[in-house]
């Protein structure tokens, strides 16, 4: 019954309260510019202080600096922190600006989710109004809780009383509820169209309005990022091109004791159209993307670029012959990446190498999969693998298959797959996390030759300790270019390895530079600092 | 079926209702659902014991185990997304009529581009286009289709990790690497003399703080050269390379050792689920 | 078309994401942001291809009557069963017909998978599954004690749905993440027959720094075990990690540039 009487309540009071507007008593700071006789000396103000759109970002916050007040750590040394203050404009007749978008954002969300709490209630009501009257179930098993008074008064609960509060709760709730999503889209237009007023009533600085808290800065500090939020309907909002006005107070320990800055202003927060702070990332694409491009184009050429043998990577075919000898399947795992992960990408052009090669020798192949659009993109690579081969009537659809989307109902079924199939390679390449070693150990038990693959460090351990041969981080991204046997994919490997000679060149420039202290050494190390 | 094989699923049958039936009277006093509560926590501890089984060889009650494991996860993934993903997120984004149908508070807007209001809901019909192309897959002939929801996915993650990677694995890397060789704050180097005549062996010295700068700069660079592909790994050169494996290998055994201690309390955990809330031998 | 298409959409899209890490504005971020909700959509979609791979491969493991070709009813149970529990709810704490509904579908899909895979006599089990099909369409019917919800959650609060995951996902999803310990034991055996010098290296590394937990070396040999290992993981860790990051890196921006560039098209297939 509680629930009833709350439910309708609360009905009537969120409906009332979206609806009519609140009028608040406009906010007065707390700025205590009457105080008397303060017992410690009022401290000397920040000087210098500049507002500026904050650089290298997408708008929306502002950054403050100023110099110290001599009373800050020298001096009298009273002052205890900032507090850094913006102008919020009043904004509609009566009402005290941001405070009156804030209440707006927050009826606009209470009536959104009392939406759909109220429809869930309603069918809840209508059904229970139902079995009621239809008798499709008692009165007992409504199962209403009923607290009992204190004063151990009888209270009577009778059919007729719940029927009666049942249809009321209906017929409340079926009038109001139509009301709500009107009642929302109204207060959404009018918050709407507040926020387009916004920059205007920035400009009537200084009539009207107030100076709002909108931060605090250590002692030490000398600079403040008033950063707003971009969306209107979530928190603290700056406008951007909208006409700011800041102040930083010095307080002491004693709140009340504080002394104001200058205003400045008006400041305009923008977003850039580049960020600065990422030109050492830009370099590094410009330069490595041009290593690449060239190193890629002499190998087109037909240049004929060395790389030194992997262990692994010869096994792989090694291992297929075996599999053919011993009539027995190969497994080949690619991990729990999503097509995404470079190292699922690396993965791909791997198993195309194999299931060429399997296609040759008619042996088996079994690829189970995490993820779904690893399975899609699984079966083409294999599919056009066996086309490649020239057999591809040999290909079956269900070479590639999906398990499961969980960590470890996958290891189970890949754990069975292993003791039951008994392939006599498994190949492990791309992503792995816990299970590497379940797998891995696993597959060793089951007396498979294991070949691996990983850039996670944290599971190479296991496979080189379960795994015949383990190809360590960057080496699966060799080996893929290796055994795609296509001489532009190693054109890359030598872009890669002259971008390890920079490391290791400026590596002893950069320690050279930090060592010795010379004037260059600081721009230098300056270079690699990256921002934002 | 051998006879075996019969005998040990009667036991293992027998064994279940008895732990049932004694589960259900132990939880008598404290649930009014515990005939249905005995059963679960039964049904939990026999996969829990089926699962191990698989320690001493492959058999039925683990390949049970592992196929429903197999089915309910599967279906467990596609209930959740279609319901916090599709029906909780994108659909009260495509049209306030599909919100209304579901009971989802509408999720619209639009970009204001000035010139008119671009609505969000595009935005989210493109994705929603794309997914069915994917499941051209299953079309003999539309398969090609499903490639253009994948080149999507592919681009972007690319651009993504190209930028992204270059910064944290390479740049911010290599910044790291600048290490003081000799001394510094708060033990500047003051030469060789001093060096040999103060020698701090302790964990914070300057001796220890300095060799470790020293290990790190040859560590980073003989592993580097480790992972050179377009060199012969000889002379002065392989030598490197050796070092360079050989920090690797220590390194991999220091994480491997660390990983053992943690997997141990795993084991512990499930320890505890069987005999405190199965069979409510501890408390 | 068929290859052309992907392969300039993959060039834009990678072009686009390096050009928006350059540009903080508003409006670089609000395409970003789209892009990764779209992705995550189309992933969403994308189980439905698995659910159907996983379907596909049960039944054709029956067909073909694989070895052990009947444990795949059981992964079709769990599938069709979980389904069931997550769209639909019972109202109260009545039983009703319920579980009897539920066994009713699920039979239905196994006799017609097993009237599929039967070569003769596929009668009976068709038969069957009409009957059970209609066993559970009069409950469904007939019994309201409980319903389908297609377009609210209460599927996901089912006790059923709750019951599934509580006691049949979680202990055994717990159990095989605990059969690490055991593997980590036999892994362990397996580097103590170290074969080669790295190998030695590798073991001894691992025996220091697991001999850090054993208590049975008094105070100053366990002190200075505890510094060895402390060092072990912060100096050379450190450093060799260092150079695996750089590496993988770099094996990651340049796969990712020739993904962009269209260099590397092996996962795209070639038909």
């Amino acid at each position: 019954m509680r629930f009833l009487f709350g439910l309708t309540v609360i009905l009537a009071l969120l409906l009332g309260a979206s609806v009519s507007a609140q009028t608040e008593p406009p906010v007065t700071d707390s700025v205590a510019d009457s105080v008397e006789v303060p017992a410690i000396p009022p401290p000397a103000p920040v000087t210098d202080l500049k507002a500026l759109d904050t650089d290298d970002d997408h708008g929306h916050s502002v950054t403050l600096t100023w110099t110290k007040s001599v009373d800050a750590q020298t001096g009298q040394n009273t002052v205890n922190g900032h507090q850094i203050f913006r102008w919020y404009p009043a904004m509609m007749d009566s009402l005290a600006g941001v405070d009156s978008l804030k209440n707006m954002r927050q009826d606009i969300q209470r009536a959104q989710s009392a939406n759909s709490v109220f429809r869930r209630a309603l069918g809840v009501a209508e059904d229970a109004l139902e079995d009621l009257t239809s008798g499709g179930r008692g009165f007992d098993a409504l199962r209403f809780t009923v607290a009992t008074p204190q004063d151990d008064s009888t209270f009577v609960l009778d059919r007729a009383f719940v029927e009666q509060a049942l249809r009321d709760t209906v017929a409340t709730m079926t009038t109001h509820l139509p009301l709500l999503p009107d009642s929302i889209k109204g207060l959404q237009a009018s918050f709407e169209a507040a926020i387009e007023r916004l920059t205007e009533a920035h400009q009537a600085y200084p009539e009207g309005g107030s100076w709002n808290l909108v931060g605090l800065a250590a002692k030490g500090d000398t600079s403040f990022v008033n950063s707003g939020n971009k969306d209107p309907m979530s928190g603290d909002f700056i406008k951007d091109f909208t006409d700011l006005y800041y102040r930083v107070d010095v307080v002491t320990i004693d709140e009340t004791i504080r002394t104001e800055s200058a205003i400045v202003g008006p400041v305009q927060s923008e977003g850039q159209w580049f960020n600065g702070g990422r030109f050492p990332v830009f370099w590094a694409v410009i330069i490595f993307g041009f290593l690449t491009m060239y190193f890629v184009s002499r190998a087109r050429k037909g240049d004929d670029l060395y790389v030194r043998p992997l262990a692994g990577i010869e096994a792989v075919d090694d291992a297929i012959g075996r599999a053919t000898e011993m009539g027995r399947p190969i497994l080949y795992v690619l991990g729990l990446g999503t097509a995404a992960d470079v190292a699922t990408i690396a993965s791909f052009t791997v198993l195309g190498r194999v299931a060429k090669q399997v296609a040759e020798y008619q042996t088996e192949l079994i690829v189970p999969t995490y993820d779904p659009i690893v399975m899609s993109v699984a079966q083409e690579v294999v599919k056009s693998s066996y086309l490649d081969a020239g057999r591809p009537d040999d290909y079956k659809e269900n070479t590639v298959f999906f398990v499961t989307n969980l960590q470890f109902a996958y290891v189970a079924a890949v754990n069975g797959i292993m003791l039951r199939e008994l392939p006599a390679t498994n190949i492990y390449m791309g992503k792995f996390f816990a299970e590497s070693l379940l797998l891995a150990e696993t597959g060793a038990l089951a007396g498979s030759i294991q070949i691996a693959g990983t850039d996670e460090i944290a599971q190479i351990p296991f496979f080189i300790v379960a795994c015949d041969y383990t190809l360590i981080g960057e080496e699966l991204y060799a080996a893929s270019a290796y055994l795609g046997r296509e001489p532009i994919l190693l054109g890359s490997l030598k872009a890669q390895d002259w971008a390890k000679a920079a490391v290791i060149v400026l590596g002893i420039v950069g320690l050279v530079a930090a060592n010795l202290e010379w004037g260059f050494a600081k721009t230098f190390l300056e270079y690699f600092h990256v921002t934002n | 079926m051998s006879r075996t094989a019969v005998i040990v699923f009667a036991g293992v049958v027998a064994l279940f209702v008895v732990s049932w039936m004694v589960k259900a009277m132990v939880l008598a006093d404290v649930s009014e659902t515990n005939i249905v509560d005995a059963f679960m926590v039964t049904v939990a501890a026999f996969l829990t014991l089926a699962i191990y089984s698989f320690l001493y060889k492959d058999n039925p009650y683990y390949k049970f185990a592992e196929h429903l494991f197999v089915g309910v996860s599967a279906a467990f993934w596609m209930v959740q997304g279609f319901w916090t993903t599709i029906v909780g997120n994108l659909l009260p984004r495509l049209s306030e009529g599909l919100a209304t149908w579901f009971q989802q508070p509408y999720q619209g807007g639009g970009y204001d581009l000035g010139v008119f209001v671009f609505p969000y809901s595009i935005m989210y019909w493109i994705p929603v286009i794309l997914g069915s192309l994917l499941l051209m897959r299953l079309s003999p002939q539309g398969g090609w289709l499903s490639r253009w929801p994948l080149a999507l996915i592919v681009g972007t993650t690319a651009g993504l990790n190209f930028v992204r990677y270059l910064r944290s694995d390479f740049i911010v890397q290599v910044a790291a690497t600048f290490v003081p060789l000799f001394g510094r704050d708060p033990h500047p180097w003051q030469g060789f003399g001093h060096f040999f005549s103060n020698l701090d062996l302790s964990a914070s010295g300057q001796f220890v703080a300095l060799l470790s700068n020293w290990v790190i700069f040859i560590g980073v660079f003989c592993g580097l050269i480790y992972f050179f592909f377009s060199k012969e790994h000889t002379g002065a050169f392989g030598k490197a390379s050796r070092v360079g494996i050989w920090i690797l290998m220590i390194t991999f055994g220091a994480s491997f050792g660390y990983t053992v201690m943690g997997r141990i309390s795993l084991l512990v955990g499930r320890l505890t689920f069987l005999f405190r809330d199965w069979l409510g031998l501890i408390s | 078309m068929k290859r052309q298409v992907p392969l300039v959409l993959v060039l834009l899209f990678g072009l686009f994401m390096i050009f928006q890490y350059f540009v903080p504005h508003e409006s670089s971020e609000w395409v970003y942001e789209f892009l990764l909700d779209w992705i995550y959509i189309i992933g969403i979609f994308a189980l439905a291809l698995g659910i159907w791979s996983l379907y596909v491969v049960s039944v054709d493991k029956v067909k073909t009557r694989k070895h052990d070709w009947g444990y795949s009813y059981v992964t079709l149970a769990g599938l069709f069963g979980m389904i069931l529990f997550g769209f639909t709810a019972r109202h109260g704490d009545e039983w009703g017909w319920y579980l009897i509904f539920v066994a009713c579908v699920l039979l239905t899909v196994i006799m017609s998978v097993q009237a599929m895979a039967a070569r003769i006599n596929k009668g009976l089990p068709l038969g069957l599954a009409g009957l059970f099909l209609l066993g559970a369409v009069l409950i469904a019917v007939f019994d309201d004690t409980w319903s389908f919800y297609f377009y609210t959650q209460e599927g996901l609060q089912s006790t059923m749905f709750r019951a599934f995951f509580d006691y049949i996902m979680m202990p055994i999803l717990a159990t095989i993440f605990s059969l690490l310990a055991f593997f980590i034991a036999s892994a362990a055996y397996r580097a103590f027959r170290a074969r080669n010098l790295l190998a030695s290296l590798l073991l001894i590394a691992a025996l220091i720094v697991m001999m850090r937990f054993f208590p049975y070396f008094g105070e100053n040999v366990g002190e200075f075990i505890a510094r060895v290992s402390s060092w072990l993981m912060n100096v050379p860790n450190l450093a060799a990690q260092r150079a695996i990051i750089i590496g993988v890196g770099l094996g990651i921006v340049a796969t990712a540039l020739k993904v962009i560039l269209g260099i590397e098209r092996g996962y795209m297939g070639k038909g």
